[in-house]
């Protein structure tokens, strides 16, 4: 049971806070050791002050117990301290059912296929215990195949219900919502290492599924947050929303693609659609900078339907845009100016300014790195000067800031580059791993375009293995941690998309089963009022039980000897007599010979050899075949 | 065994007339080592009944009036003073005997009953300190008059339960009646009789009875009747093991006479009403009404 309940608390170690956890795990290993020496359980007034204590964390760590975090965290803890004082069956009954809940908070923070079969799993485990306290079973492995089969019997119901119970569209409970949720993701901020925490996270961020093409991995630009404003270490987004431009298209060019977005739960309201959306529909909005935002809550799922081009003319620039992409913070060093002007900055082209720059970057000693140590002054003269290794938003932010003292307005845009294509679901998976930073120029005749200096370190330069230098140089992968390390194994990888593509229709069907598909559903069932709903309810409800019932029932029946199947088919094929329950062979017999004298000598040998096979002791395998030769050939007509 | 009880039967229904089923039964009891209860109006032919039966087996008999004024010694015997050698002697009571005719028992106080039934079960008698075995075989064969007569004491379900089985005779059929008014006087006949089973062969038969086998299915049968008896709301208590043992043997026993080696369930349904009646129903004479429901509803496959 202990370890039953370790596994149930063990999810929870990603969101709960760490001492509190801590606090449980240290409870835990406590009674674990106390199975050996008993003598080590503490007495009423040590669990007592740690009750005390565990009041105190809880206040410092969540003020309170209301909220999903810190609900969670009462449970967790009251689990810990309820281990330490298990006396009577009652309290394993407790601590049992307490650990159900646990288990069920779980999916308040994840909702995967994966966490979801964990569960099931962990709840065998727990349902095994509460077998083993009944005492139906002794040994650990009958008992996890009664728990097994509990699970199993229960799973049709549970699919009923989920279909058909009433769904109310949940009223957002604002204080599971207020709290911040710490779903890993871009930031309203970019500071030039920040992203590379997020390089490390396989979590998924959204999926595309295309209506035809894809594009091509180095098309695969997901446009997030645009980062305008510079104090010299962070950047933000301007103020500036919404200008004239928000109301304009970019001239398209080039192939559409339509694609379904399936967003993963975000804090913010950005959608990351494909460079550069067109066509969207509600609650999509644009913004200025050609950003795509959901007036609908960010924290749930949702499904988007846009068309994108990757290829686009923005034209003009805005004076606002013209003001906020040349902004500095103060005067560029001197250092930064002499850089610029050695590269052409101040009287060559910008598109030349440019190459240059990807030139200086390629040649000089410039590293890729996912680890880059912080820089806290003045990071971009640091990066440039000193250190030299970066993340993509090391070179984005340097080359925007170069790019602004060159007098070229130019802004840092976040988002997501690339994306693994799953061939199982025929989708692209697109995770945190993958989250990017590049740079977006002014031109004059092409409007804004992008340009992503991470291109130009050479992949021989990239201070990692070779899988990752070749997934740099192919561009199927900007960012390389060493979970994607793996995947290049072939059978993995395919095992990995497999399951994607079965987490993904999990979603869709599971998770994403709200109120209106669910009344879908029900048309097509010609259901329309509660009253149907429940009468269907109670109606294959219980039929699945009586379904069930039968069926263990019927294991449990005696199998009839063969011998009495045979007599009763003997005993129908009679006409005009029937047999009374309690009317032994020979005296029904003796009726039917009255009632059918001309089968008399028939009805006497079958039943001779009926009484035989029942009755008589080590009657052989041929009596019964005989039997059922003179049952079979007996009629009466 | 068809050659030593067919006679035997054949004798005894010389003697009470149109009574086959019932001196069957009263055989059956005595080869499965019963003792047995008849119970009937005065003068149905109880007495003449057990008389022909204790000379046919052979076996030393004798018979004991039971009267309101019978005492435990009258029954056992007691100790008598010799006087020529001076000491006390025990002079053996009419118990110690093979085969007992108990007549009219539930006219004696409980006090002299339970002295012969304790006699029963435990097979010796215990008189000031001292054991005495009472003779192999030991049946003892009990008459008494309906409860509803004057001057009886209704024996305990406990003692009811120590008689394998309970008879009634009834009265003889028109024909039966005509034979006996013709004809000699029953006690001469009886007086008459030769020895029709030897010893020997009782004890082989009563060992055959043993021997005789019984499937699970009939098992299976014997168990729902006891259940039955035990659910079911017609009876105020239902079998005891002990008599769910009886109703084995007897079957067995039955099974025996109808010349098979396993017991069918037509056996068992044979005996039920003499082996179950008194136990579900003490003071109820009509032992086929008692047993009819268990017949009717305990199914057979």
């Amino acid at each position: 049971m202990l370890i039953a309940l370790g596994l149930i608390t063990l999810p929870h170690s990603q969101h709960l806070p760490l001492p509190l956890f801590l606090f449980f795990v240290v409870l835990w290993t406590w009674r674990f050791i106390a199975i050996w020496k008993p003598e080590w359980l503490p007495g009423k007034i040590t669990v007592f002050l740690l009750m005390l204590a565990a009041i105190g964390l809880l206040y410092s760590q969540h003020q309170g117990v209301l909220g999903r975090a810190g609900g969670t965290s009462l449970f967790v803890v009251a689990l810990g301290l309820k281990l330490l004082e298990i006396r009577g069956t009652r309290d394993i009954y407790l601590i049992v059912f307490l650990g159900f809940i646990v288990a069920a908070t779980e999916f308040l923070y994840q909702q995967n296929i994966v966490m979801a079969i964990y569960i099931v799993l962990v709840c065998i485990f727990l349902l095994a215990t509460l077998i083993t306290i009944n005492g139906l079973h002794a040994k650990i492995s009958p008992t996890l195949k009664k728990a097994g089969i509990i699970v199993l019997q229960a799973m049709p119901i549970a699919a009923i219900i989920f279909v058909l119970f009433p769904r109310i569209e949940a009223p957002h409970f604002k204080w599971l919502d207020a709290e911040k949720n710490q779903v890993t993701g871009l930031s309203d901020t970019l500071e030039p290492g920040a992203i590379s925490e997020l390089g490390l996270s396989p979590e998924l961020v959204f999926r595309v599924k295309f209506d035809g093409d894809i594009p091509p991995p180095d098309e695969r630009y997901w446009r997030g947050p645009v980062f305008t404003y510079t104090d010299g270490k962070r950047w933000r987004e301007s103020p500036n929303r919404f200008f004239k431009r928000y109301m304009d298209t970019p001239r398209f060019k080039g192939k559409a693609y339509h694609y379904t977005l399936l967003m993963e739960p975000q804090n913010k309201p950005w959608v990351f659609a494909l460079e550069m959306p067109a066509h969207f529909e509600a609650p999509l909005q644009r913004n200025s900078f050609y950003q795509l935002i959901t007036t609908k809550d960010p924290t749930q799922r949702a499904e988007y339907k846009i068309t994108s081009y990757t290829h686009f003319n923005t034209g003009y620039l805005t004076k606002t845009e013209l003001k906020d992409t040349l902004q500095l913070p103060g005067k560029p060093s001197e250092r930064i100016v002499k850089l610029v002007k050695q590269l052409g900055g101040f009287d060559l082209k910008p598109e030349q300014f440019i190459a240059n720059l990807f030139n200086y970057f390629r040649q000089e000693n410039f590293f890729y790195t996912l680890m880059p140590k912080k820089m806290e002054n003045k990071p971009i003269e640091t990066f440039l000067f000193e250190r030299r290794y970066g993340f993509c938003s090391h070179y984005a932010t340097a080359f925007v800031y170069l790019m602004r003292v060159a007098d070229i307005p130019a802004r840092v845009i976040g988002g997501y580059q690339g994306g693994e294509l799953n061939e199982a679901g025929n989708f692209l998976e697109v995770r945190q791993a993958n989250a990017h930073a590049w740079a977006e120029v002014w031109l004059h005749d092409k409007g804004w375009s992008r340009f992503d200096p991470t291109t130009a370190i050479a992949p021989e330069r990239v201070e990692q293995t070779l899988d990752i230098e070749q997934q740099i140089a192919t561009r199927t992968l900007t960012i390389v941690t060493p979970e994607v390390l793996h995947q290049s194994m072939d059978w993995l990888k395919q095992a990995k998309q497999v399951l994607g593509s079965v987490d993904y229709s999990w979603q869709r069907w599971i998770i994403n089963y709200n109120r209106t598909s669910q009344q879908g559903i029900f048309k097509h069932l010609g259901i329309k009022d509660l009253k149907t709903i429940i009468y269907w309810l109670l109606v294959l409800v219980g039929t699945v039980t009586l379904i069930l019932a039968r069926f263990i029932l019927k294991n449990k029946a005696q199998p009839v000897d063969p011998a009495v199947k045979l007599y009763r088919q003997f005993c129908q094929k009679i006409p005009d007599v029937t047999l009374n329950p309690g009317e032994a062979p020979y005296r029904f017999a003796a009726r039917c010979r009255q009632a059918h004298p001309k089968q008399a000598e028939t009805i006497d040998r079958i039943i001779q050899l009926f009484v035989k096979i029942r009755y008589y002791p080590n009657s052989p395998k041929e009596t019964l075949e005989q039997l059922k030769k003179q049952v079979d050939h007996f009629s009466c007509t | 065994m068809e050659n030593s009880l067919t006679p035997l039967l054949n004798a005894a229904n010389q003697i009470i007339l149109g009574k086959d089923r019932q001196i069957r039964l009263a055989v059956c009891c005595l080869i499965a080592k019963g003792h047995l209860l008849i119970e009937d109006i005065p003068g149905v032919g109880k007495t003449t009944l057990s008389h022909t039966l204790a000379r046919l087996f052979g076996l030393d008999y004798q018979r004991i009036q039971f009267t309101s004024d019978i005492l435990p010694a009258d029954i056992i015997g007691s100790s008598v003073f010799d006087a020529e050698r001076h000491e006390f002697r025990f002079h053996h009571g009419p118990i110690f005997n093979q085969m007992i005719l108990a007549d009219e028992i539930n006219r004696s106080t409980p006090k002299a009953q339970s002295a012969l039934l304790e006699a029963m079960e435990e097979e010796q008698v215990t008189v000031e300190g001292q054991t005495y075995p009472l003779p192999k075989p030991f049946f003892v064969i009990a008459t008494q008059n309906p409860s509803h007569q004057i001057g009886t004491f209704p024996l305990p379900e406990s003692q009811l339960d120590r008689f394998l089985m309970r008879i009634e005779l009834g009265y003889p059929n028109r024909e039966a009646e005509r034979a006996l008014l013709q004809g000699e006087q029953r006690h001469k006949i009886i007086a008459e009789l030769p020895v029709m089973l030897a010893p020997e062969q009782l004890n082989a038969l009563q060992q055959a009875v043993t021997e005789i086998y019984a499937s699970p299915a009939l098992l299976d049968y014997v168990q729902n009747i006891i259940d039955f008896s035990r659910q079911s709301d017609e009876f105020s208590a239902g079998l005891s093991p002990r008599g769910g043992l009886a109703l084995l043997t007897a079957s067995k026993a039955w099974a025996l006479m109808e010349q098979r080696h396993a017991v069918i369930p037509e056996d068992v349904q044979a005996v039920l009403a003499a082996v179950a009646g008194h136990r579900l129903k003490a003071g109820s004479t009509d032992a086929a009404s008692i047993v009819a429901p268990i017949l009717e509803h305990v199914p057979v496959v």
